[in-house]
């Protein structure tokens, strides 16, 4: 059985002002992957792409061993998606909206829907337009989980909760994945979250991946070097891969380093003294790599 | 009968903070376990009760728990959950102790560099219990 719920390969979308791709794409089965970029790097684009919005100029996109044109179907019956615009009110409640959604999915589980309900604080007889934003999130949230998908996908998903409906839908996107065989993609632009939540990401920039893989592991790869060179010393030219400037003055520098990387052993070579490697957060880590993409 | 387990209490965790987020559990808990709120046999969450306490990701309280468990400090039972080791206690304690000691270089160090000799070095040590032994005494 294939390992991978999502395999994007060479993808490429071309629009008159900004180009997505080539791009390579893995997503484990069983994670919980955060697909992190700025507004504008393509996050909406992906998604699209593999829901089959929209046609690619090149590459392919499987889904659970699945072609997303030729099984589009069967894709999107076992893939869920949850977008954030929140356009429910016609259904006027809570139980209306459900009871409307559930009869297009034979897979649908009413006791999961129930348990949901209670979790996520909504009741049937809520009218949907009254509704707090958060409680619209997670209504949406219900009607997509319910459907017991094998891919949940989720577009900036926890923006605009506060702290205790975050821990509530952390909670069920945890449960859903618990038994490994689940897998949830949510796209964000916000990294604290994520930072926690996410056991794979995929940083996302100006149509480009710039790093995918275990969060932990990335996090531990990288640090945020402080050194000295001795007076009238600079850095041989070319720099090493592993290494990137971010700012200097005089014999002291700060730099990002790929602890995986030669660059460590460059710079001792190089006379680098009193090296002192500090943690990244994704956040700052993602800020010093997309200094280092537009630098390249 | 047994009394009811009190349910397992760890500080916040933030990946801002010092080490990475699967080191900040295993320091919580074997704070927990060496300060005796955590005893011998007592169940720890599931990977999934905690991940959800600390929002944090499934593979981060994995990693803490295989880490507690290499260390001797816990142990797995496929299918009963994970429980505190017999010697955990003890463990524990050597492991709070190892990481005193690298505290206590790390402070020699910083001082040391501000130029202090051995023996000023050590005065400074014996001040310092002095203020916290003063200190114990007045509450």
């Amino acid at each position: 059985m294939n390992t991978n719920a999502i395999e994007i390969r060479g993808l490429i979308k071309k629009y008159s002002a900004f180009t997505l791709g080539p791009l390579n794409l893995t997503v484990p089965r069983g994670a919980i992957y955060g697909l992190i970029g700025p507004n504008g790097a393509g996050k909406t684009t992906i998604i699209d792409l593999i829901f089959g919005l929209g046609k690619n100029d090149a590459g392919r996109i499987t889904v659970l061993g699945l072609d997303h044109r030729a099984d589009e179907v069967a894709l999107k019956q076992r893939a869920a998606y949850v977008s954030p615009d929140l356009n429910f009110q016609v259904w006027g409640r809570v139980g209306k909206a459900i009871h409307f959604v559930r009869d297009f999915f034979p897979d649908w589980d009413d006791a999961y829907c129930a348990e949901l309900m209670q979790a996520f604080h909504l009741n049937a007889s809520d009218k949907i337009a009254t509704l707090s934003f958060g409680a619209k999130t997670k209504l949406s949230l219900l009607l997509a989980l319910a459907r017991r998908p094998e891919i949940l996908i989720l577009d900036e998903p926890t923006t605009g909760l506060d702290a205790i409906s975050k821990q509530q839908v952390f909670s069920e996107l945890l449960k859903a994945v618990e038994d490994g065989e689940r897998t949830v993609l949510i796209s964000s632009h916000g990294l604290s979250d994520i930072e926690r939540f996410a056991d794979h990401i995929g940083l996302l920039k100006s149509g480009n991946l710039l790093l995918e893989g275990r969060t932990d592991e990335i996090v531990d790869r990288f640090r945020l070097a402080e050194f000295f060179l001795a007076d009238g010393t600079t850095l041989k030219h070319p720099l090493p891969a592993g290494l990137t400037l971010l700012r200097g003055n005089e014999n002291r520098w700060l730099a990002l380093l790929d602890q995986t990387s030669a660059a460590p052993l460059w710079l001792e070579t190089q006379g680098a003294k009193n090296l002192t490697l500090t943690r990244l957060t994704l956040e700052d880590l993602f800020v010093a790599l997309a200094k280092e993409k537009a630098a390249a | 009968m047994t009394p009811a387990p009190k349910p397992l209490l760890l500080g916040p965790i933030s990946p801002a903070a010092d080490g990475a987020l699967y080191q900040q559990i295993v320091d919580r808990i074997t704070r927990e376990i060496s300060e005796g709120r955590l005893l011998p046999g007592a169940a720890l969450p599931s990977f999934r009760q905690l991940a959800e306490a600390l929002l944090v990701s499934l593979i981060t309280v994995k990693r803490a728990y295989e880490e507690l468990e290499r260390e001797g400090i816990i142990f797995r039972r496929q299918g009963l959950g994970t429980f505190v080791a017999e010697h955990g206690h003890a463990r524990s304690r050597e492991a709070k102790l190892a990481a005193a000691k690298e505290l206590l270089r790390a402070g020699f160090r910083e001082a040391a560099e501000t130029g202090l000799k051995p023996a000023a070095l050590a005065a400074l040590a014996q001040e310092i219990l002095q203020e916290q032994k003063n200190e114990h005494q007045r509450h």
